[in-house]
């Protein structure tokens, strides 16, 4: 042990400590600064945990406090804080660089890094200063735009009151800065992991190395004797349920008899530290009886295959879509292409590791205490109802703390069974932080799909049939299934006008990790198929990929692949936007091909479009509102902002409805206590739904306030009308797909986009380097122009990633590097077009745009590469490897 | 039987019925969709299908309990709310409700569950 002597944020602190203990976890656990943030494990490969040591940036993960005596460190709390940000801090407000916000801290040290020494950074200095600090939410665009800001503002030739919006400006359309962005940029908004429970008991989880094998016994006896431990809890210690059921009953907290894929718990440790936790699972024994593995959805399907669940077939779902004569059409077609395609499982990967924390709250006497559970859900309500019967507890509530990132990860309970079982068998707070190759290992991934599509157009290049037979790999547990498997089928057609469909959807139990929600949630991966396939087709019959699109648009009066027909499609007009720029692209290749012929670097252009249904059959919502004493109102509706916007949406809406300012808004969307069960924050159903239930609302409190001529709550009330109403939105189109035809209800709005993908691929290594993005958008009025840009930015650099690079390998994919996660080096030019066309039913018009982002761009890169290169990569991710072995196929 | 043909999907998922003259849809654990599509005739359809015959007040208290917290806060109450809104025990409520609180009490109540997602 050694005696250190450092200056925190300008405090003198003295520490006797061991060689081993790094940075991160002194400012963290010493002295309570969690505006540092811990993603990576601590290997220095994401920069949350950046903070200024002596004037110089540093990954306080990898930095060993033995080293730092006497040493000066600045931590985000340092610079500034809400009441007195630093310029840096508002410059990332302003500039909308902040989205869930767990990487702010570190790009903001990152920044003042770079600025202190360098105050005009060209844009290759700014990527090259934070190239050690990753983000999942931004495609990096904005934060290369929140750094240029912050040196203006540093140099003075701009201040934030210039560039801030004011009350002048108005409401709707304009980029007010995020409720919550302060907060983040300060390092004063609490992360799950930075809540502190005094004598909470810290948790680790003994998890399946193995994909499928019998549990034959556990003897934790060792382990209960390790020091600090305070016992152990098995799947026999639940009282509930034991099972995590969203839609069917088959996920266990913990398992009993049987472990169906790798990262499947089995039992907890509690100790008075996680380390103690941990060194404690080395010494559980459990014996298992290896079973067969099901690695595809192919093995699962043979007939001498075992049952995955005893209770359920391994063909879990299954639907087909039948629309007109698919096969007759084909014969008859002009031109018919067939192709397989591929996806992998991909992570979702959200910076945050997946953490809950539990406590209990005292009760009146005589009532059983309350068990509050906080974590990362953004379906708090339903969560709740899940873990009460799990668990076997009613008394219980449910906090969403502020989220780092989620992309559909999400959507269904994670961590939150293990802490709220060891909470309840210990009768103890309880804090589970698990790493991030434990949240990747237990957390839900991307469906894997296989789909053998066959394509046909007449001579004149219209459409005439489209056939789809396509599996998807459901991994262990069911989890949202058929879900994904609905949406794929009622936007199978993308933006088309197809006559005849034939398509076939078999959900698969399979040993892999769980399938569940991620951005998208089935289209992604089915207009992948369909936008290649439009390409393929377009190349047989010789025409151009963009007027081949066009011409076959969907138009209103005919019908998507369910039937339902559509009375709006704001394709065309989006093609025309994107026109201009297609055709500079398409020139700029040329020239590229005639000044450097055969040349290794080749340039290609590829196009992808999507329409993506808002509102889903039957969907409801419902959000309250509140008439407060000043003339304020407060919104009351589930509804927490993992990074999407959600709080903009709901104070902006709420303020141009009303004619109030923005800071009379009070938002309540983070706990079950406080609010409505406004189904889940995902599927791009917020701003639609959720927005469509407030402004409801809103309208029954302003009809009564109108006919009291009241302005106040108290003045309300006195009038004898209620401060409170509760508002709904519904899409009255509801009810099953027919089980033989897949025909039925849809999405009530769509929001449409096409991509353009510009980029260059190296023949000999493979390598592909995108130049540019272009999107046109089409999502009714924008409510927040940043946040809007800020979605489609980060969805594009998530679609090129899906496209090229990701790709989650259980056991083998444990960190950021071996996911291969997108850095600010990678990050190309991107420019979005929006159009507005308002949507009948839409809040003011509006619709959501939070999965269309990444929903053409998987197509655009892998048309882009065959246009380069003349060679189709099918199965992604599109890897240098695999475009090698396409170009070269004899080698 | 086979891992992979013995027929059914794993989830039951929505279906449709008719009652009191409309198309209801319910979801695959017999909640009603739609808070707006209970009414009276469906609470006695609901209950007779679960053997409850004997309506009394105590029923009557709890269901205008449940609908009009619903309305209210656009949720479902804990059990502790639900006690304190009717005055009954836990052990009062479920004797009443045999399914249970919340597939009985709830869900004759025409309170949807909480939504998953499309």
């Amino acid at each position: 042990m050694k005696r250190i002597g450092l200056i925190v944020n300008g405090a003198r602190h003295e520490f006797v400590t061991g060689p081993e203990r790094v940075l991160l976890d002194l400012l963290r656990d010493d002295l309570g600064l969690t505006g540092a943030k811990q993603s990576c494990d601590r290997k220095g490969q994401c920069g949350a945990c950046m903070v200024i040591v002596n004037g110089k940036t540093a990954l306080s993960c990898l930095t060993k406090v033995h080293s730092l005596d006497n040493a000066r460190v600045i931590t985000v709390e340092g610079l500034g804080t809400p009441e007195n940000p630093h310029l840096i801090q508002q410059a990332f407000v302003l500039a909308g660089a902040i989205q869930c916000g767990y990487c702010t801290p570190g790009m903001i040290m990152a920044t003042k890094g770079l600025l202190d020494v360098n105050p005009d950074p060209s844009v290759d200095e700014i990527k090259k200063a934070l190239t050690r600090n990753l983000c999942r939410c931004t495609g990096y665009k904005k934060i290369i735009e929140a750094v240029q800001l912050a040196g203006r503002f540093i140099r003075g030739e701009a201040t934030p009151e210039a560039v801030r919006p004011g009350p002048g400006d108005g409401v709707m359309g304009v980029s007010h800065p995020r409720p919550s962005a302060l907060a983040k940029a300060c390092g004063t908004a609490q992360f799950t992991a930075d809540i502190r429970l005094k004598g909470a008991l810290e948790l680790a989880v003994l998890r399946s190395t193995v994909p499928h094998a019998r549990i034959v016994s556990i003897d934790a006896s060792a382990a209960e004797k390790m020091p600090g431990v305070a016992g152990v809890v098995t799947a026999a210690d639940i009282k509930g349920t034991n099972i995590l059921k969203y839609l069917v009953a088959d996920r266990p907290v913990l398992c009993k008899d049987k472990v169906r894929y790798i990262g499947d718990p089995i039992l907890i440790v509690a100790a008075d530290t996680q380390a103690q936790a941990t060194a404690a699972l080395a010494a559980v024994h459990v014996n298992l009886d290896l079973l067969p593995v099901m690695k595809c959805p192919e093995d699962s399907l043979r007939d001498d295959a075992i049952k995955i669940h005893d209770d359920f077939p391994n063909l879990c779902f299954e639907q087909p879509q039948i629309k007109g004569n698919a096969e007759e059409a084909l014969k008859a077609s002009a031109a018919v292409i067939e192709a397989r395609f591929k996806t992998q499982i991909n992570h979702q990967a959200p910076l945050e590791p997946e953490a809950t924390v539990a406590y209990w709250e005292d009760q009146e006497e005589g009532e059983e205490p309350r068990l509050v559970i906080v974590g990362r859900s953004i379906n708090i309500h339903l969560h709740l109802g899940m873990l009460q019967a799990a668990l076997g507890w009613e008394n219980m509530s449910y906090r969403e703390a502020y989220s780092g990132g989620q992309f559909g990860i999400k959507i269904d309970v994670i961590s939150e069974g293990i802490a709220g079982a060891a909470a309840l068998h210990f009768k103890r707070p309880v804090r589970y932080i698990p790493s991030l190759t434990e949240s990747m290992l237990m957390s839900s991934k991307r469906h894997a799909f296989e789909m053998n599509v066959k394509l046909g157009a007449d001579a004149q290049g219209k459409l005439t049939a489209y056939c789809n037979d396509y599996l998807v790999d459901k991994g262990a547990y069911y989890s949202i299934g058929h879900v994904v498997v609905h949406r794929s089928l009622l936007m199978l057609s993308g933006s088309y006008n197809i006559p005849n469909i034939n398509a076939r959807a078999r959900l698969v139990y399979t040993n892999n990790p769980w399938g569940s929600a991620a951005r998208g949630a089935g289209p992604p991966q089915v207009n992948f198929a369909l936008e290649c396939a439009m390409d393929m087709l377009a190349d047989k019959l010789g025409m151009d990929p963009f007027e081949f699109r066009l011409r076959n648009s969907l138009q209103p009066g005919q019908s998507k692949s369910t039937g339902r027909i559509v009375q709006q499609w704001c394709f065309p007009e989006l093609m025309e936007a994107m026109r201009p720029h297609y055709e500079r692209a398409v020139q700029e290749a040329k020239i590229h091909r005639q000044d450097r012929g055969q040349d290794r670097i080749r340039r290609g252009v590829g196009l992808g479009t999507g329409a993506f249904g808002i509102g889903g059959p039957g969907d409801i919502s419902v959000a309250a509102v509140e008439l407060d004493t000043d003339g304020g109102i407060s919104v009351y509706a589930a509804a927490a902002d993992p990074g999407e916007g959600n709080d903009s949406m709901l104070s902006q809406l709420t303020a141009a409805f009303m004619n109030i300012p923005l800071e009379k808004v009070r938002l309540y969307t983070r706990d079950t206590d406080h609010t409505a069960a406004s189904g889940p924050a995902a599927g791009s159903r917020i701003t639609y739904m959720i927005g469509g239930a407030l402004i409801n609302a809103l309208e029954q409190l302003k009809t009564a306030m109108l006919e009291t001529g009241s302005i106040t709550s108290e003045e309300l009330e006195t009038a004898g009308k209620p401060k409170r109403y509760l508002g709904r939105k519904k899409n009255e189109d509801a009810g099953p797909l027919d089980l033989q035809t897949g025909q039925g209800p849809s999405f009530e709005s769509q929001v449409h986009a096409v991509q353009m993908v510009e980029l260059e691929v190296d023949t000999e290594s493979g390598q592909v380097k995108i130049l540019k993005m272009t999107t046109t958008v089409d999502a009714g009025p924008v409510i927040n122009p940043q946040n809007l840009t800020g979605q489609l930015e980060g969805g594009m650099d998530m679609g090129v990633g899906f496209a090229l690079r990701e790709e989650y390998i259980a056991g083998k994919t444990k960190d950021w590097v071996t996911f291969k996660f997108p850095t600010i080096r990678s990050s190309f030019e991107m420019q979005t077009i929006v159009r507005e066309t308002p949507r009948p039913k839409g809040p003011l018009g509006a619709t959501g745009v939070g999965e269309m982002c990444m929903v053409p761009t998987a197509p655009a890169v892998i048309n882009a590469i065959k246009n380069a290169t003349g060679v189709w990569i099918c199965d992604l991710p599109a890897t240098p490897d695999k475009i090698k072995a396409a170009l070269n196929p004899e080698k | 039987m086979d891992a992979h043909t013995d027929g059914h999907q794993a989830d039951p998922g929505p279906c449709v019925r008719v009652m009191d003259g409309r198309k209801i849809l319910f979801d695959g654990e017999g909640f009603l969709n739609d808070f707006d599509d209970w009414s009276e005739a469906v609470f006695d359809i609901l209950t007779r299908e679960r053997g409850l015959i004997r309506i009394t007040d105590q029923h009557w208290r709890v269901v205008r309990f449940l609908r009009e917290f619903y309305a209210y806060h656009g949720r479902a109450p804990l059990n502790r709310q639900l006690k304190e809104g009717t005055g009954l025990s836990v052990m009062e409520l479920e004797k009443l409700f045999p399914d249970g609180l919340k597939q009985g009490a709830r869900r004759l109540s025409g309170l949807p569950n909480p939504k998953t997602c499309d």
